[in-house]
């Protein structure tokens, strides 16, 4: 493609078509599925998700012989005098590691939603938005892509907004629904305004990287870190706090992971693939691929680990108290992406990006089998017999609420079996993948310092709690509802990607597996030697035995839960008003309303009247209107007569000789 | 003797004439249920003729002792021609049908008319200059009054005749007094003589400035614009699509050439008479179109403003590196323009029932709910003419701008900015009664015009994210002029 | 003052005072006749230069064409123009203004100029300047390209014409 370059594997200069594949696939749903069926425009989506697992695959091929990669460079983009970048894609272990992660997850999910969505619009009683399901994921595959395959800063911030876009798009995908059907709405706002301020925080980071380097390139970045480091260290620190605050917005941390539970709102394949597996990755990414910068700041690092140690606590602790089924995977997805953070900021990128990719494993798996068994509970067979007519009305159960399952472990086996394993591994259950990456986490953090260690911990026996607490709700007991006692397993098409998602949890372990550590070598090209969290058979029982007393104590709690319609919830009776604040989170979007929501609201009334209506607009429309004016009395100029035209012709050359003459 | 390399180098104008002469003759035997076949056929000859200037990208040379040289600048002004020539059939098709007067003369006189353009960007001698500018106008003239016996399409050419023999006399008399000043008129012998020191200094001075008022009435910059919105309006639509780019593209070609092998030691006087014109058409144009309430006329306002923007990089070309940085501009923005302007032009010709004089902007009440795709187009262009990012207008502009900042003309910047600004007024209003208005517009049979916008509106979005290559391709284009 | 300067003068004068008449008489016919006098005068103007050539095509073309063909035309066309009309439009106080403004300083311009003081050279009479002419129109190396762009101008201003004058009512 590129002869001028010569790459050491020819290989490398495909990792555009990981760009082009979904790009392609959007071009061919816009144009033609309106008239293709719904088969035709998902087999289209996700041969295009899976066009750019291959080139990933080829990439990873490639990097094997020659592990120091490359940067392709597709087309100039900007060169106006001191700004240069380029549209180039950066291939090294790093980011070929998200590539994968992004392209293989997103590939089994688009099968997944292929089969899911074809009930979903049904359900919601829209069967043309299948398609444009298709296309914004297709987008958000494209818009990832390029996140994780820049090769600058500016780059990278359009995948950022990219994805933000996505996933705006996809959590309103049902805007008209939700409670007083505004609520799905709301929450895809939610989620824009949130991510907002995190975007301004990594945009006020970039101002003042090109500030201070004059360049947004990685490499040329980094090389020249030091040097600005011994000279300005305060400007090394604000850009990497401002940078977090990005990676605060989009990875849901704290202060801002708010949105992320609301973010749920959205069809259960995109809290899959965008809320779980791939895009709130994009912070963790993002601190590793800058760890040169992170290195140089302790205290920037020391915020970070604190910053992921306390998120990871804090939702853990929300997550025991829901009852909503995607609502308890939502907090549990925000202590994990805790854990990556802090991860990352100990230094051990390694361990992060374990964890991340067999969070990503486990995390989808999860969400999809929840959305398998929301599917049992919705009663697919009712639509089916209604020929699935737009008319159709669904029950009025809600059919995320776990209060209202229970038993389905006999309805619905294949479901049940993948959860399993999903939750062990995501409880840490050894060998599962979550538990090796977990460990490697807490190995680092027993390196780090106690207390960062103790959280963390803390955090592990919470999610070993939840999610036994969950499994005996869902799949334990008695069914608890009509729905429950008539669910059953669903199609083919929504099972397969799940057994393939529960062989890659089980496995998922191998990639970094103490004693040959894969993927830290792996990683080494890219990102140095960082701690590396060696495994520790002491940390690794202390993990087991916590993890394990978790799900024992669950047990112990809900097993005798008869799950009577509208009956307490154990902890309840036990806790009282702490698990009244943790159901309600604690209260802290009450919090935001009262701080933050509306003294800006009470702000904006006040010069929404007197400044806006009576200054601003007096101004504007004071122009306006003098413009309008001006406007129609020249328009007088232009009569319709020859003559008068050939007159203003004559007078413009007199002008011009006055001018030549006068001179 | 003439060598083959003579007619080589003007292989595309001699291929496009040719061929406009046997689809004169063709014509005759095809039936009026046929037209089809016509608009085939030149849009053929169009096509070859463009490879024929593809295959010629990259060679210079001089043919006919320096009547005309090929050079990048004439090459890629020649492509941008005949593809505009495309939109014009492409446009023209269901058009003409529509409006019954589906007649073989459209495509012939539009095939002489581009030959004429292509011969203006590579002419390089002022009689050549003059000739090519009657070859493109005279076409014109009819194709304006093609809707004849139509008042409204007899009024436009009516007008753009008088006025453009006013303005071709001009010209002339322009090229006299350089000819009575150097004794030349082949540019080559008029660069000697001035460099010689036997040129009059004062006669060539009067010739360049009326040679400026020739091509200003092409390019419709203000005083010399007034022909524009009449003209545009009274005139076939897929004309005056044609007009706003092509001919205005043809008249900064030899704008552009003349003054920049001719007249580069004059340019601190004319810099003066440039402002003036370009400050003029930008305050004019975007001032009068927010008055417009018909589509055709605000184009025509709008296009009087564009012409003043690329005027604007232009007035600093004394200076030889802003000089080639202002024509890489030029050349990009009429690109930009192009693409703009006939994706408005498409819209509103695919909306445009027969026998009407240009919609109004009411008549676009509706239309983004009805025809996603059409108000899809029509708000990227409207985006693009304003110059909002991820378009190709917002890079067009920043390349102008940049050049003008880098040649110190801040006070033009600013008068820009601010008309900018201006315009985004009345190219929001036809959004908002495209999206926020109900409304039931009507598509009219045929689906040309559509594919023309779908087509212009995706260059407009995609190229804005590859604007340094395209930019560096002028760049490229144009280091060997002169 | 030789001979030829004074016939030059009053040639000129001839020439400017029809010119004047064209536009100033109210008889269309009047008008028409006028314009073949400054028509001649041109010729003449031409001759004095020594330019026999250009002297006889004006009078071939201009007054044997195209000044025939607008009598013709005025003839076969009814007086558009009715004597009572007034023939000043508003704005010709302004086009007055502007066309003096504009020779003035264009006469000022040359006044500046030292030729505009230098006696006139002969041209030098043994060169045959009608074989000169045809020859560079025919030339490849001269003028021959533009001389087949103006056949192709002609082409297309024919077309243009045969095609307004069409009845297009009929079809």
């Amino acid at each position: 493609m590129f002869l001028s370059e010569i790459f050491s594997d020819p290989a490398f200069s495909l990792v555009p078509w990981v760009v082009f594949f979904p790009l392609a696939g959007i071009i061919l749903n816009l144009i033609f599925s309106r008239r293709w069926e719904e088969k035709l425009t998902a087999l289209t989506a996700c041969l295009a998700a899976g066009g750019s697992f291959v080139i990933s695959l080829l990439l990873m091929l490639a990097l094997t012989h020659h592990p120091e990669g490359a940067t392709i460079t597709l087309l100039e983009w900007i060169n106006t005098g001191s700004l240069q970048i380029n549209w180039a894609f950066r291939v090294d272990t790093l980011s070929v590691t998200m590539m994968l992660v992004v392209s293989g997850v997103g590939t089994l999910i688009h099968i997944y939603a292929a089969g899911y969505m074809h009930y979903d619009v049904r359900i919601n009683g829209d069967p043309s938005r299948y398609s444009r399901f298709f296309i914004f994921f297709n987008l958000f595959i494209l818009a990832m892509m390029l996140l994780v395959s820049a090769d600058n800063y500016l780059m990278l911030f359009v995948g950022w907004e990219g994805v933000g876009l996505c996933s705006y798009l996809l959590i309103g995908f049902w805007f008209e629904k939700g409670a007083d059907g505004i609520a799905n709405a709301r929450a895809a706002k939610k989620a824009f305004l949130v991510n907002r301020i995190g975007d301004v925080g990594l945009l006020i980071a970039l101002f003042l990287m090109f500030w201070n380097f004059g360049s947004l390139q990685f490499d040329t970045v980094f090389a020249r870190a030091p040097e600005v480091a011994a000279a300005t260290p305060a400007v090394l620190l604000a850009m990497t706090l401002f940078m977090l605050l990005g990676v605060a917005g989009k990875s849901a941390q704290l202060p801002l992971y708010v949105w992320l539970p609301d973010a749920m709102a959205g069809p259960t394949p995109v809290s899959a693939l965008i809320h779980a597996a791939t895009m709130v990755t994009a912070g963790v990414y993002l601190v590793a691929r800058s760890h040169t910068l992170y290195s140089l700041v302790p205290a920037a690092q020391t915020t970070v680990v604190w910053l992921g140690a306390l998120t990871a606590l804090f939702a853990a602790t929300i997550a025991v108290a829901q009852n909503d089924i995607k609502k308890v995977l939502a907090y549990s997805t925000i202590s994990q992406l805790g854990f990556m953070v802090a991860a990352v900021g100990m230094g051990a990128f390694t361990a992060g990006l374990f964890h991340l990719t067999t969070h990503a494993f486990f995390k989808a798996l999860l969400f999809l089998a929840a959305g398998s068994v929301i599917l049992g509970m919705e009663d697919v067979r009712k639509l089916d017999e209604t020929n699935l007519s737009d008319s159709f009305h669904h029950s009025h159960v809600d059919p995320q609420d776990m209060t209202l399952m229970g038993g389905l472990r006999r309805k619905m086996p294949v479901t049940f079996w993948v959860y399993l394993m999903g939750a062990l591994a995501l409880a840490g259950i050894a060998p599962l993948a979550g538990f090796f990456s977990k460990d490697e986490i807490l190995a680092a953090a027993s390196q780090n310092g106690l207390l960062v260690f103790l959280v963390l911990l803390a955090a592990a026996f919470l999610t070993a709690f939840y999610m036994g607490r969950q499994l005996w709700l869902v799949f334990f007991g008695k069914p608890r509802s009509e729905n429950a006692e008539n669910a059953r397993e669903n199609t083919a098409l929504i099972v397969l990607p799940l057994i393939l998602l529960a062989g890659l949890t089980v496995l998922g372990g191998l990639l970094n597996f103490p004693g040959s550590l894969a993927l830290e070598g792996w990683l080494e090209h890219t990102l140095g030697k960082g701690i590396n969290g060696e495994f520790n058979s002491m940390v690794a029982g202390i993990s087991l035995i916590v993890s394990i007393t978790g799900l024992v104590t669950a047990w112990f709690v809900y097993s005798r839960y008869s799950g009577e319609i509208k009956k307490l919830d154990p902890l309840e009776d036990m806790f009282g008003a702490v698990f009244i604040g943790a159901r309600n989170k604690w209260y802290v979007d009450e919090l935001y309303h009262a701080i933050i929501v509306r003294p800006l609201e009470g702000l904006s009334q006040q010069l929404a009247q007197p400044v806006d209506q009576g200054l601003i607009d007096g101004i504007a429309v004071g122009f306006g209107s003098l413009t309008k004016a001006i406007a129609q009395s020249w328009r007088s100029i232009e009569n319709g007569f020859v003559r008068s035209y050939a007159l203003a012709l004559l007078l413009g050359i007199v002008l011009i000789f006055s001018y030549l003459v006068i001179r | 003797m003439p060598t083959v390399n003579d007619f080589l180098l003007i292989l595309p104008e001699v291929v496009l004439l040719i061929w406009a002469l046997l689809i004169l003759l063709i014509d005759l035997w095809i039936p009026d249920t046929k037209k089809y076949y016509t608009a085939v056929l030149s849009a053929a000859g169009l096509v070859i003729s463009a490879g024929c200037a593809f295959a010629l990208l990259g060679r210079t040379g001089s043919a006919f002792s320096n009547m005309v040289v090929l050079d990048g600048f004439s090459s890629v002004l020649s492509i941008l021609f005949l593809l505009s020539g495309l939109a014009a059939v492409a446009l023209a098709y269901d058009y003409l049908k529509r409006n019954a007067a589906q007649r073989g003369e459209y495509y012939t006189l539009l095939l002489f008319s581009i030959a004429g353009m292509m011969l203006m960007a590579s002419a390089n001698d002022l009689i050549m200059v003059f000739l090519s500018l009657e070859l493109l106008s005279i076409p014109l003239y009819i194709l304006a009054g093609f809707f004849r016996p139509r008042l409204a399409s007899e009024e436009a050419a009516l007008k753009y005749f008088l006025l453009g023999a006013f303005s071709s006399a001009i010209l002339l008399f322009g090229i006299a007094w350089i000819y009575g000043s150097t004794g030349h008129t082949d540019f080559p012998g008029i660069v000697a003589s001035i460099d010689g020191g036997r040129a009059n200094y004062l006669l060539l001075l009067i010739g360049a400035g009326l040679l400026l008022v020739g091509f200003g009435f092409k390019i419709g910059v203000f005083p010399f614009h007034m022909w524009v919105p009449d003209t545009y309006q009274g005139s076939p639509s897929s004309i005056g699509a044609f007009m706003t780019v092509a001919t205005k593209a043809a008249g900064f070609a030899a704008l552009l050439r003349v003054f920049l092998v001719l007249f580069p030691a004059e340019a601190p006087i004319m810099a003066g008479i440039l402002w003036g014109l370009s400050a003029a058409s930008m305050i004019f144009g975007n001032t009068v179109a927010i008055a417009q309430m018909n589509m055709k006329r605000l184009l025509a306002y709008s296009s009087i403003a564009n012409a003043g923007y690329i005027l604007m990089a232009f007035v600093p070309y004394g200076n030889p590196v802003i000089a080639q940085e202002a024509v890489s501009s030029a050349l990009f923005y009429l690109l930009a323009y192009a693409l703009t302007s006939f994706g408005a032009w498409a819209v509103m010709i695919a909306l445009e029932p027969a026998e009407s004089d240009g919609l109004l902007l009411q008549d676009f009440s509706g239309l983004g709910r009805k025809y996603p795709w059409l108000g899809a187009a029509l708000l990227i262009s409207m985006l693009s003419f304003i110059g909002v990012p991820l378009t190709m207008g917002f890079w067009g502009k920043f390349y102008l701008f940049k050049t003008a900042v880098d040649g110190s003309q801040i006070p033009l910047v600013l008068i820009g900015l601010l008309t900018s600004l201006v315009s985004a007024y009345y190219y929001l209003r036809i959004v908002m009664f495209a999206y926020f208005k109900p409304g039931e517009p009507q598509i009219q049979p045929g689906r040309w015009a559509s594919v023309v916008a779908v087509i212009c509106a995706a260059g407009i979005f995609v190229l804005s994210f590859i604007p340094t290559p395209v930019f560096q391709f002028a760049a490229q284009m144009i280091m060997g002029m002169k | 003052m030789t001979a030829v300067q004074i016939v030059f003068l009053a040639v000129a004068a001839l020439t400017l005072a029809a010119a004047v008449m064209v536009v100033s008489l109210r008889r269309m016919m009047q008008s028409a006749l006028a314009l073949i006098l400054a028509l001649v005068g041109v010729a003449v103007i031409f001759a004095l230069l020594g330019s026999g050539f250009f002297a006889v095509s004006q009078v071939v073309v201009y007054i044997g064409a195209i000044a025939i063909l607008i009598i013709f035309a005025v003839m076969l066309t009814q007086n558009s123009m009715s004597p009572e009309h007034s023939q000043m439009n508003p704005g010709f106080l302004y086009a007055a203004l502007g066309s003096a403004l504009l020779f003035s300083s264009l006469v000022f311009i040359l006044s500046m100029w030292v030729g505009f003081y230098a006696i006139p050279v002969n041209l030098d009479p043994s060169v045959d300047t009608i074989t000169v002419l045809g020859l560079s129109l025919t030339d490849p190396q001269g003028f021959a390209l533009p001389f087949e762009i103006v056949s192709v101008l002609l082409l297309a201003a024919l077309i243009g014409g045969i095609y307004i004058a069409r009845d297009h009512h009929r079809d």
